[in-house]
């Protein structure tokens, strides 16, 4: 009777393990869509809501097509992005980057820039990810004041070489895509 | 529903008048595509956005994400070899399992020399995983998926552009590391030189 006893506690205890697992999960799930995806496909909606509707679309057709439309605007975009003094004032929560991203999606979907653009494109708006963390990222991993000195201006610096590289494999990496 | 869109079998309002109602058309015409827009969100991204986060959620609490510190320890060592597992293996794991920003809290495991680099690895992986796993970065999703719009109004898959966003990312990711690495010695050995 003891025996069965303990197999039924570990079987009951096991299940309710599980399924209160996928509940959190699912509940940790809900809490991030509110929180933090439905808002900001709120904003994203607007913007593009405001592109389709407005002629505004068209004059940043004419401005980004020479930009994104080719590998040497990308560059050019990665490069200035990726300027240690510009760098941390883009990055805050990646918003520059998601609008541009957006308005980008927008002109591929009009056909003003080719599909096979949107993977150099995605490395190119983002040389600056997480420049603006840099402190408070190697405080997480427990750096000592020295290495945060020495850190902040290491990375920002190696974005400048790193950034431009990335759209360049990027843009090799995306031979054979949507061709 | 569509209370602002205009009765066909009524005059249009003409003059001062009609000018400002044009307007008030064109005003609200502006939200109604975006309202749209957002719907079409809803209905298309959210679903799938839901189920997914909820089985990898699930999962990653299944395994424990404390098990990839063992793995922390072993790339705190010197050598060639631990290079791709430092910035390659390691931030991915790190971003995949406990996420934007706790992805970063792996780095105490590194020398103090590495930790600079080990961000910068992590950080840049934070959007190129968002194509597969969204999970990872839920709150900055649209670096992706702004792009991914445009491919998907234009008719074509995205799994060529999601899988190719993954790998180039830790090629990326990788280069970014040496890179990082390099540049923090050579700041470090400076900074010796000057005390």
């Amino acid at each position: 009777m003891d025996g069965l006893n303990k197999v039924l506690v570990t079987i009951g205890r096991g299940v309710g393990g599980v399924v209160g697992t996928l509940y959190q999960a699912g509940r940790d799930t809900i809490d991030t869509i509110i929180r933090n995806i439905l808002p900001f496909m709120a904003f994203i909606a607007f913007i593009i809501g405001l592109v389709l509707a407005t002629g505004i679309g068209d004059v940043i057709a004419n401005g980004i097509k020479g930009l994104a439309g080719n590998i040497v605007g990308l560059l050019i975009v990665s490069v200035v992005c990726a300027i240690p003094v510009l760098s941390p004032l883009l990055g805050p929560g990646a918003v520059i980057a998601q609008v541009v991203g957006t308005l980008l999606g927008v002109e591929i979907g009009r056909g003003n820039i080719p599909p096979q653009m949107a993977l150099p494109a995605l490395f190119a708006i983002n040389p600056q990810v997480g420049c603006d963390f840099i402190p408070v990222g190697l405080a997480l991993g427990e750096a000592e004041p020295e290495t945060v000195e020495v850190g902040v201006p290491a990375v920002l610096f190696s974005r400048l070489i790193t950034g431009p590289l990335a759209v360049v494999i990027a843009y090799v990496a995306s031979f054979g895509m949507y061709s | 529903m569509n209370l602002f869109a205009s009765a066909d079998t009524v005059a249009e309002p003409e003059g001062v008048w009609g000018a400002i109602a044009g307007g008030a058309e064109y005003f609200i015409g502006i939200f109604n595509q975006g309202g749209e827009v957002f719907f079409s969100l809803m209905g298309g991204i959210l679903p799938t956005l839901v189920v997914l986060l909820t089985a990898v959620n699930a999962l990653i609490r299944l395994i424990g994400p404390e098990k990839i510190e063992t793995l922390g320890k072993k790339a705190a060592q010197p050598g060639l070899i631990w290079y791709p597992v430092r910035y390659m293996v390691l931030p991915f794991l790190a971003v995949f399992f406990l996420t934007n920003p706790m992805a970063y809290t792996i780095g105490r495991f590194l020398p103090e020399r590495f930790k600079p680099a080990f961000y910068d690895s992590a950080v840049s992986y934070v959007h190129p995983i968002t194509g597969l796993f969204p999970h990872a970065n839920p709150g900055e999703l649209f670096v992706y998926l702004g792009i991914a719009a445009g491919i998907t109004q234009l008719g074509l898959g995205l799994g060529d552009l999601a899988l190719r966003f993954l790998l180039v990312g830790l090629v990326v990711i990788f280069i970014r590391g040496i890179v990082t690495e390099w540049i923090t010695a050579r700041m470090l050995a400076r900074k010796e030189a000057k005390a």
